[in-house]
């Protein structure tokens, strides 16, 4: 993430060095990275910007102006895929940073296993998304899967989670709130950790109870974690992809849908690249809207630490 | 006071064991799914242990498919993307943070767009400028005619290499040397890359260990690019392999439960060991960063 520290200085850094000594070895070293990013990231975003305004399908290609941007609001395929997604990304942030932080909260002073708390709850981050997704798809699954076999054993009604409309995009929100847990857990835990212990001593002295203590410190404190959480959370949770492909394939209905599942059914499964494209665009934006808020917020929140 | 203290530790203790093992019940779940027999998956009589414990499930499982194949193609995406991402993002943040040269800050500032801009979000692009890559894969010298780097290994690991992530990892790390270092070895009579290879590699252990378990991880991990860039057998990877068993007609869960296992147990135990480096690079970017 991007902080007041981390942006080059506007200064060079040694001043008495000002003819640039370093020019040929400086582009050298640099030339191989720059290549790959030119090459497979920069270029690549120009080219996503053409293609949108073409019917490129492998075959043909001709330009048609916004026909593609005009499709795309009467597509009802991608607007339930735009809704899907903001709930997806809202719910499954919220849940990842409350648990996380409270997580993090109990783990935060010498405990007796510690190490191993923080292990179990990190290793779904460590394993794949396929790998946790093919778990949960047996966990859900409607006749024999672990969670109805549970419902069934305590006299419940099962519930078709991955197939039912009602409980489709919950159930992928729950699976993908246990993967994200424990790295917010463990961000928030380095968080925590940064802040001074005095300025609890000081709070305890003059009588503030935990929960007091918890609101006015804790929580002010943690406001840069907490806000790059919330910035790389949504960037995440927009493109979510594998997970769907996987548990749901966006059915049933169409109530898991995301943009990015769109994006690739619209251009591997029917060859419709500029219409795709077009999407991507959309996707591009919201995410350049994400990272603008945290360029102008961000710097100021990183200040406080 | 001190037995109350120490009364709250013991629940605090027992409590966040409960919750471990709740966060670990998938775990449990996938591995004792993996040694059942089919008849006992689909019995109604269910227990968390197998009645019986299937060893053979796990080679049954590598025989459903070139699993060979699979493992190798993957490790050597892997080895060669760590390899290649170490060796280029280590030079370019070295001299993103040491060395002066001319728009040296507009470039980085730049190249930073390639953390922001998340792969899904290009992968039409990136497929189209793989599948135009000039005198590859029988294209012409105009990328026309062929497949390019598609269903390549080519195609596999040269987006992963493209990433800034570890330019800006690296850059960060060097950032917070001293200068002095410079001016010695230039007193010692060393050139910049002299000075790279004798003074800073030493001293960048750390960081080529977070970089080298991160990038791993991602690299293993990845289903979306092998899924839209492969499409022969002879290219598949592991992750991309487990679908293999879902598209049965009828799954085998225990089988799809052991190759599950086995191709998680690598980066499991590799997160095991570099614990340490991996916490600090997410801790890096997150709160330093």
């Amino acid at each position: 993430m991007l902080t007041t520290e981390s942006l080059p200085s506007r200064q060079p850094v040694s001043k008495r060095r000002s003819t640039f000594g370093d020019d040929p070895i400086g582009y050298a070293l640099i030339t191989p990275f720059y290549l790959f990013l030119a090459v497979f990231v920069l270029f690549p975003i120009l080219v996503n910007g053409y293609l949108s305004f073409t019917d490129y399908n492998f075959k043909s290609m001709s330009f048609i102006g916004f026909s593609n941007y005009n499709r795309l609001f009467h597509d009802s395929f991608f607007l339930i895929s735009i809704r899907n997604t903001f709930v997806y990304a809202f719910f499954t942030l919220i849940f990842t940073l409350a648990l996380g932080l409270i997580f993090a909260q109990l783990l935060n002073r010498k405990l007796r296993g510690l190490n191993g708390f923080r292990t179990s709850l990190f290793m779904p981050h460590v394993t794949s998304m396929v790998a946790v997704s093919m778990v949960w798809l047996w966990m859900y699954e409607p006749s024999h899967g672990t969670l109805n076999q549970l419902l069934d054993d305590l006299g419940l009604a099962k519930i078709d989670w991955l197939f039912d409309v009602k409980y489709a995009l919950m159930s992928v929100i729950a699976m993908s709130v246990w993967k994200y847990l424990g790295y917010n857990m463990v961000i928030f835990l380095a968080g925590l950790q940064g802040i001074p212990r005095d300025l609890y001593e000081a709070a305890s002295v003059d009588g503030a109870g935990a929960l007091r203590q918890f609101r006015s410190i804790t929580i002010p404190m943690l406001k840069p974690v907490t806000f790059f959480l919330v910035i790389t959370g949504l960037i995440n949770n927009f493109n979510a992809f594998e997970q769907i492909q996987i548990l749901t394939n966006g059915g049933p209905m169409n109530s898991t849908t995301t943009i990015v599942h769109q994006i690739y059914n619209r251009a591997f499964n029917e060859f419709q690249l500029g219409y795709a494209a077009s999407m991507a665009i959309v996707l591009l934006v919201i995410i350049a809207f994400i990272t603008l808020i945290n360029f102008r917020y961000g710097n100021q929140s990183y200040d406080a630490s | 006071m001190r037995a109350m203290h120490r009364s709250g530790e013991i629940i605090l203790t027992a409590a966040m064991t409960v919750l471990s093992a709740m966060m670990l019940t998938p775990f449990l779940i996938m591995v004792m799914t993996s040694f059942k027999s089919m008849g006992e998956i689909l019995s109604p009589q269910v227990r968390f242990l197998p009645n019986q414990w299937m060893f053979s499930n796990f080679s049954d499982a590598m025989t459903r498919g070139n699993w060979t194949i699979y493992f190798t193609n993957t490790i050597f995406v892997t080895v060669v993307t760590v390899m290649a991402s170490l060796i280029l993002n280590s030079i370019a943040g070295y001299a993103f943070a040491r060395l002066q040269f001319k728009g040296r800050d507009i470039l980085f500032i730049i190249s930073l767009v390639g953390m922001m801009i998340p792969p899904q979000a290009t992968m039409v692009p990136v497929f189209l400028t793989l599948k135009h890559i000039p005198l590859a894969g029988g294209n012409n010298i105009w990328g026309m005619g062929g497949l390019g780097w598609i269903d390549s290994y080519m195609g596999l690991i040269a987006p992963y290499v493209a990433g800034s992530f570890g330019v800006f990892l690296f850059r960060q790390y060097y950032l917070n040397f001293p200068r002095e270092l410079d001016e010695a070895a230039k007193l010692d009579g060393m050139g910049r890359i002299r000075a790279f290879v004798a003074v800073y590699i030493p001293l960048s252990k750390p960081i080529f260990a977070t970089l080298m378990v991160l990038k791993a991880t991602q690299t293993w991990n990845e289903y979306t690019w092998p899924l839209i860039i492969t499409n022969s057998d002879q290219m598949r990877t592991v992750q991309l392999a487990l679908t293999l068993f879902r598209d049965e007609t009828q799954v085998q869960w225990n089988l799809l439960m052991a190759a599950t296992t086995i191709i998680s147990i690598p980066l499991m135990i590799l997160f095991l060991f570099t614990q340490r480096y991996f916490v600090e690079g997410v801790v890096t970017t997150g709160i330093k960063g």
